[in-house]
């Protein structure tokens, strides 16, 4: 009964403050990460030759570096420079940079697979480069790239733990300070693990439902 | 900004010497990958159909739950339960190897999966075991075909292993960050450890590739 | 042994996908020596009954017989060593891709039959001598071209030391001009006394060679008996009209 009443009283609630901190961390990385991944997927495909290059650089640095260094360097580094961010921000900030980067990679392989007929057809009725990217493109690149961004997505929810090694107390930071006052090390990660289990498989879930709702007929022979 | 670099020249050998930590944690992580992955794979594959339910809840597992939670949930948890008194090393390790386990598995099944048909049966004809079957005919072709595969999987566990600085393994990461708060030279010390973690992403995928092009059966394009 | 006992016997083998008969009762047994050709229309269960003979396709009902002992396919260690006797052909060849022609013959010998490394070598070189290949031992099968590969397939099954040789279209996937090469191997190995059970289109090979014919359709043998009558008075109006046709399609029955 004691046991009950500990979790109840003081293991629940510290869990549930810290989920939301993971929420608040998840949803703005990733809105923020897919805009920035299309935007660089897209400058990538049909940007520049100069703005290609640099996107690359952006991509192999963001996917090349560990994560947690990235994090480290914008709470611990920027400060060098003078730039002080809370946890919480540096936090959003390298989710945000590092998943952009690997949405970029699906994208830019989405646009490349768009057939090169469409442009033309596109351009030939008089739209703009811009336009057709948006509407002509952008529609069948996003379906092609959702099977990627998706996992990606799920990649994030795992990876915002990181932000407890920056001192941004989530979830996983919730936890290990429970764990450490009261030494139930492995009943209070098997929570915290049971909890992420449940965010990534109903997201994996509704990205499959979403993947299935927007399936266009005879479309999805043409993946990749 | 001189002092910038001169820092990271002195703390350099440090960081090298991290490295070799690294791919300490990585190559063990890699290796009982391999050696669960294939077992997980040949099990969904071949194996009665009960044991795709445990192998199913294994993947599902050690693919959905953050590193940092598993390394801390066997570090701190588990792995004293079980009396057993490990470093945070070898912790590192095998909660690396059990992670990558269940992507390999993925990887390897899909490898085997892409043979013709005609191989398994061809091999029976010839009054092969399935077990003979498996080891001569199957996983020499599979296991090719997985290098790329298996490429992408080692950039992943080696950026992961930069987490082992949780467990205060002293590995690229954590020696970076020792040395930037004696010197408070953070931000230049944090750029060398991501490049080195950069060029040994680019040496593990270099020398996969030339592994790759070495046993590449003669003629065979894919 | 006694000279009236058949090298196979097949008593009521059948096979069922679902609903769907794919093999229905099928009974027929070859003598030592004999060279019998399986034909009828694709999906006619031509292959479906070769696979069931050495139970890479596991019957439903049926029992078989080799040298007069009947198989048990459920004992594993018989099973393998039934199918070392049987040899099979594959129509689209099923060489082992990441092993050398001289290492696709020699694999079984050594895994299979244990030889020795040498003697497996020599007897692996030997084989592919046999059927042409001499030049080719230390080739990859995606270096040799259809009628290497059926060869190095029949070189592998030949190692083994087969009692009958199961041959399942072992030209359709050729082409033409690679056809000749493959049958004159065949060929040789009929006139050496190999016991044979052949599906094939090769109305003149067969017209040639074989000492009987078996005509397949829906699953069923509808008719057997000597190839000249089969193709020309047969008894049953459906395989006459078969033969008709694949006399047009591959050439005259002389």
């Amino acid at each position: 009964m004691g046991e009950l009443l500990f979790l109840q009283q003081d293991v629940f609630p510290a869990l549930m403050q810290g989920l939301w901190v993971t929420i608040q961390l998840i949803i703005p990385s990733s809105i923020l990460g897919l805009a920035a991944g299309v935007a660089v997927g897209a400058v990538r495909v049909y940007g520049h030759p100069l703005a290609i290059r640099a996107g690359n650089v952006y991509v192999t640095i963001f996917r090349g570096f560990p994560l947690v260094v990235q994090l480290f360097i914008w709470y611990f580094g920027l400060p060098h420079i003078g730039i002080y961010l809370t946890p919480f921000t540096a936090s959003v900030l390298g989710f945000t940079l590092c998943s952009s980067a690997y949405h970029s990679e699906y994208v830019r392989g989405a646009f490349m697979s768009a057939k090169r007929g469409q442009m033309m057809a596109a351009e030939a009725l008089g739209f703009s480069r811009l336009q057709l990217i948006f509407s002509v493109m952008l529609p069948q690149a996003f379906r092609r790239a959702l099977p990627g961004c998706g996992n990606e997505l799920i990649y994030l929810i795992k990876y915002s733990s990181l932000a407890y090694m920056i001192t941004c107390i989530e979830l996983t930071g919730q936890g290990k300070i429970i764990a450490s006052e009261t030494f139930r090390f492995t009943e209070i990660f098997m929570i915290v693990g049971v909890i992420y289990l449940f965010l990534t498989t109903v997201s994996s879930w509704g990205i499959r439902r979403l993947e299935a709702r927007l399936r266009l007929p005879g479309f999805e022979h043409h993946r990749m | 900004m001189p002092a910038s670099i001169d820092a990271i020249l002195d703390a350099l050998p440090y960081l090298l010497q991290g490295s070799l930590v690294t791919i300490g944690v990585v190559l063990g992580a890699m290796g009982l990958g391999l050696l669960i992955g294939v077992s997980l794979a040949l099990g969904q594959v071949y194996g009665p159909r009960p044991l795709g339910v445990p192998i199913g809840l294994y993947i599902w597992f050690f693919r959905g739950v953050p590193l940092l939670v598993l390394l801390f949930l066997f570090y701190f948890g588990l792995f004293s339960l079980m009396g057993l008194n490990l470093s945070a090393f070898a912790v590192a390790a095998i909660v690396l190897g059990l992670i990558s386990a269940a992507y390999q598995s993925q990887i390897f099944r899909g490898a085997i999966l892409s043979l013709p048909e005609g191989q398994l049966k061809a091999a029976r004809a010839l009054g092969m075991s399935d077990t003979r079957a498996i080891v001569s005919v199957v996983l020499p072709q599979a296991l090719r075909l997985s290098i790329p595969g298996w490429s992408n999987e080692y950039s992943i566990v080696l950026k992961d292993s930069a987490v082992a600085y949780a467990l205060g393994v002293a590995e690229v990461m954590a020696r970076a960050h020792f040395v930037a708060t004696r010197t408070y030279e953070h931000l230049p010390l944090y750029v060398a450890a991501g490049m080195i973690f950069l060029i040994l992403t680019f040496l593990g995928t270099r020398g996969l590739r030339m592994l790759e092009d070495k046993v590449r059966i003669p003629g065979y394009s894919r | 042994m006694s000279e009236d006992v058949p090298v196979l016997r097949v008593e009521g083998l059948s096979k069922r996908y679902g609903e769907k008969p794919v093999l229905e009762d099928a009974s027929f047994s070859i003598r030592e020596g004999e060279l019998k050709i399986l034909i009828g229309p694709s999906g006619g269960g031509k292959s479906t009954l070769l696979q069931c003979i050495n139970y890479l396709v596991k019957p439903d009902a049926g029992r078989i017989w080799l040298d007069g002992d009947e198989v048990v396919p459920a004992r594993k260690r018989e099973l393998y060593a039934y199918r070392q006797k049987v040899g099979m052909i594959f129509q689209d060849f099923n060489l082992f891709d990441h092993l050398t022609a001289l290492a696709n013959v020699q694999i079984a010998l050594s895994k299979v039959r244990k030889l020795p490394r040498d003697e497996a070598r020599k007897r692996a070189v030997m084989e592919l001598e046999r059927v042409g290949l001499k030049d080719h031992i230390a080739k990859y099968p995606a270096q040799l071209s259809g009628g290497q590969k059926q060869r190095v397939s029949i070189a592998r099954a030949l190692a083994m030391d087969p009692k009958v040789m199961l041959l399942d279209e072992p030209t359709s996937a050729l082409d033409p001009e690679l056809i000749t090469e493959v049958l004159a191997v065949i060929r040789d190995l009929g006139l050496e006394g190999m016991t044979m059970l052949m599906a094939t289109h090769q109305i003149g090979f067969a017209l040639d060679l074989a000492h009987e014919m078996i005509f397949m359709e829906d699953g069923r043998i509808v008719e057997t008996g000597p190839p000249r009558k089969i193709l020309s008075t047969a008894d049953c109006d459906r395989t006459r009209e078969f033969c008709g046709k694949l006399t047009d399609l591959y050439g005259e029955a002389r």
